[in-house]
């Protein structure tokens, strides 16, 4: 949140002393008889915010109007009704939405979380129609933090809308190289290649992303967002119809491997296997005995769970007809 | 700092390990909600409404609504204070609902305003808010106008099925959704809205991993599969909406969640309030069952605050109202003792649901989704 300096702070003169304000009657909150749930606000909260009502009561379209809506949301940015009035303002008074981004730029960068400034950012990129600075500012935002769910919104927004997909595959292998376990970035690597492809991805865009999801989960075998991303593009044509894939997993699974998202997708490949054919009893005996190590082992909070599928299988193994004892 | 202390400060008991739930302190926590909030809270402004959700209905949870007894009628008035009602010539209907707080400048609502304020309106988190909080002090919502309500509701759906929270433009994501549906359920009355489109909507939002994101796109998360799946099952379609397959999907991405408490993502810590909205959707699409609960409460009770009381997003971190409550809410789910049984829909206690069943009884309305 934006904090004055405490020179700025002894500097400030309140809106009630303000010559130029003397004319404003200002409106202070009215909760009736029965105010529930009081804040202790400050002096210069209770000021600010007593001429912003009064200026919005008397829908006063002035620039001081505009400069006081910049006050209130240096003191409160999530109050959505000056937002809101200053966008009022903004068209009324013709502003230049350039240095408007200028501003809203400098209220992300205090308050990156806030659900308000961003959607405001949006409003005005739109618009202006202008997309040249969004890509740079959500960069910025997510080099501080990289899984801000409101950046990762604002630029799938941008990118979807304006059509500007380039350099985002490389972005994304930037930030997988910083963090190769930050599942935003692995879900807008889902996002950028299912959104520039039309229906089914293409053999050697698969090809391409198994080769790369691959190799993540060969560095960090642990990793739920690669192999929540390997099960992803895996949907369409199978997980049994890349013979190399199970031929993967038995490498790491022979080389001591035993992370729970691997030995999850051999269950689920075994099972998907199981049902191809009536002669992948033993994959089903397998998966079982997976299951079961899982439970006792190697995912022991998620046991009950893997009891129940490992129960599950069984009684699909039993139900075999080939199977007689 | 000695091991003995640290055990002292984390309120566990020598003998067997176990934590103890500082219900009391819990309880004093959200009676001082609802008195005056500290100056750092004065983000809170325009949303008071929803900290007196949180504080009453955790009271409720706590077995503790009489502790605020006295304030009762109080309270119920200053709710209904903010009930934005349609002016003499109706101008402001489609800006009809419950206001967050008396932020805006408008006077207390009492009756039909001659003209409305140019600016107020509604705001379905609010609306949301204030039903639910009357119904757990026990009102009989008689003096909500519903028609106006729904009015209101109603202007916010968009054409991809999705609403903003308030008529003056927001973001549109499934948050506004759950609200929309809690706002129509509890009333009965669904109006014009489309529910096909917020079906669409919610399918849309299914992701390559199994789970639901908040618009489509966008990461999957506990949140946002809540505010689908609660949504989905007040409009009676849960069954309906989803494929067996991606039933079985997104059960197991909830489920994956769990690493002692709950996280919201992939690859997030866990965090107190998840142990709700993951572990409400576990139960509403009847996997909760397989929640490892020993583990979650033993998380949910490390982020106590032993002195002032209250629950915080993690260990020895200021607690706050939202994650009090819904820690309180996970540990309901999970069956914690001296905790009243939640709706894992409505998120009120069954017992606030028992008294909407009774008012729905007597609309002359019937529902089914009471359990
Ligand atoms: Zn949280």
């Amino acid at each position: 949140m934006n904090q004055d300096t405490p020179f700025e702070e002894s500097n400030w003169v309140l809106y009630k002393d303000r010559p130029s304000w003397r004319d404003i009657e200002p409106l202070s909150q009215n909760d009736g008889s029965s105010a529930i749930v009081q804040i202790a606000y400050s002096e210069k909260f209770r000021d600010v915010f007593d001429y912003f009502r009064a200026v919005l009561f008397k829908d006063e379209k002035s620039e001081r109007s505009f400069k006081l809506t910049e006050d209130a949301i240096s003191l409160n940015p999530s109050n959505y009704t000056v937002w809101y009035f200053r966008r009022v303002l903004l068209q009324a008074l013709k502003k230049d939405l350039h240095k408007e981004l200028i501003y809203v730029q400098s209220i992300i960068e205090d308050n990156p979380k806030n659900y308000q400034v961003w959607h405001h950012r949006q409003v005005i990129v739109d618009w202006l129609r202008d997309t040249s600075e969004e890509k740079q500012l959500t960069e910025a935002v997510l080099k501080v933090d990289p899984k801000n769910y409101h950046a990762w919104q604002h630029r799938q927004w941008v990118l979807e809308e304006f059509g500007i997909w380039e350099g985002e595959i490389e972005f994304v292998e930037q930030l997988l190289e910083d963090d190769i376990r930050n599942n935003s970035a692995w879900n807008h690597r889902w996002f950028c290649i299912s959104r520039t492809s039309s229906g089914e991805l293409m053999e050697d865009v698969l090809m391409k992303e198994l080769k790369y999801v691959l190799d993540c989960i060969k560095k960090v075998p642990s990793n739920e967002s690669s192999w929540n991303y390997l099960h992803g593009i895996l949907e369409e044509r199978g997980l049994t119809k890349y013979p190399f894939i199970w031929e993967f997993c038995e490498e790491l699974y022979s080389e001591g491997c035993r992370s729970p998202y691997l030995l999850a997708f051999m269950v689920d490949y075994l099972e998907a296997k199981g049902e191809e054919s009536s002669d992948n009893l033993l994959s089903v005996q397998r998966a079982i005995e997976i299951c079961n190590a899982l439970a006792i082992q190697h995912d022991k909070i998620r046991a009950e769970y893997w009891k129940f599928m490992a129960r599950n299988l069984g009684k699909k193994y039993e139900a075999s007809p080939n199977c007689s004892d | 700092m000695a091991a003995s202390e640290c055990v002292e400060l984390h309120g566990r008991r020598d003998d067997d390990d176990e934590v103890i739930f500082l219900k009391d302190k819990c309880i004093r926590y959200f009676k001082r909600c609802l008195q005056v909030l500290p100056e750092r809270f004065s983000s809170l402004d325009v949303t008071r409404l929803t900290v007196a959700f949180f504080a009453i209905s955790g009271l409720d949870l706590l077995d503790a609504i009489d502790a605020i007894k006295d304030e009762k009628e109080k309270i119920i008035e200053w709710i209904y204070s903010y009930q934005v009602l349609p002016d003499k010539i109706e101008s402001n209907r489609s800006r009809c609902g419950f206001r967050g707080s008396s932020a805006v400048g408008a006077p207390p609502s009492m009756g039909k305003p001659e003209n409305a304020h140019p600016y107020d309106s509604g705001h379905i988190a609010m609306t949301y808010s204030a039903l639910s909080t009357l119904l757990v002090l026990g009102d009989d919502l008689s003096r909500v106008d519903k028609k106006a309500i729904i009015q209101g509701v109603e202007a916010l759906q968009q054409p991809d099925g999705s609403f903003c929270p308030l008529i003056d433009g927001a973001e549109k994501d499934m948050r506004f959704i759950y609200c929309a549906a809690c706002i129509c359920y509890i009333l009965q009355d669904w109006g014009e809205i489309d529910k096909e489109k917020i079906v669409k909507f919610i399918q849309k939002c299914i992701n390559y991993d199994g789970g639901i994101a908040q618009v489509p796109g966008a990461e999957s998360h506990g949140g946002s599969i809540f505010c689908a799946v609660a949504a989905l099952s007040l409009i009676d379609q849960l069954q309906t909406a989803f494929s067996p397959s991606q039933i079985n999907k997104l059960r197991w991405w909830c489920l994956k969640r769990q690493d002692s408490g709950f996280q919201g993502r992939p690859n997030k810590p866990v965090d107190t309030c998840y142990s709700f909205w993951v572990g409400a959707s576990l139960t509403l699409l009847d996997y909760y069952h397989f929640v490892d609960t020993q583990q979650n409460i033993a998380f949910i009770l490390s982020t106590q605050d032993d002195i002032a009381g209250g629950l915080a997003k993690w260990p020895d971190v200021v607690p706050d109202p939202l994650h009090t409550y819904l820690g309180i809410g996970g540990l309901s789910l999970a069956g914690k003792e001296g905790v009243l049984p939640i709706h894992p829909g409505l998120n009120i206690s069954k017992r606030a649901v028992d008294h909407l069943k009774h008012i729905h009884n007597q609309w002359g309305v019937a529902s089914n989704i009471y359990s």
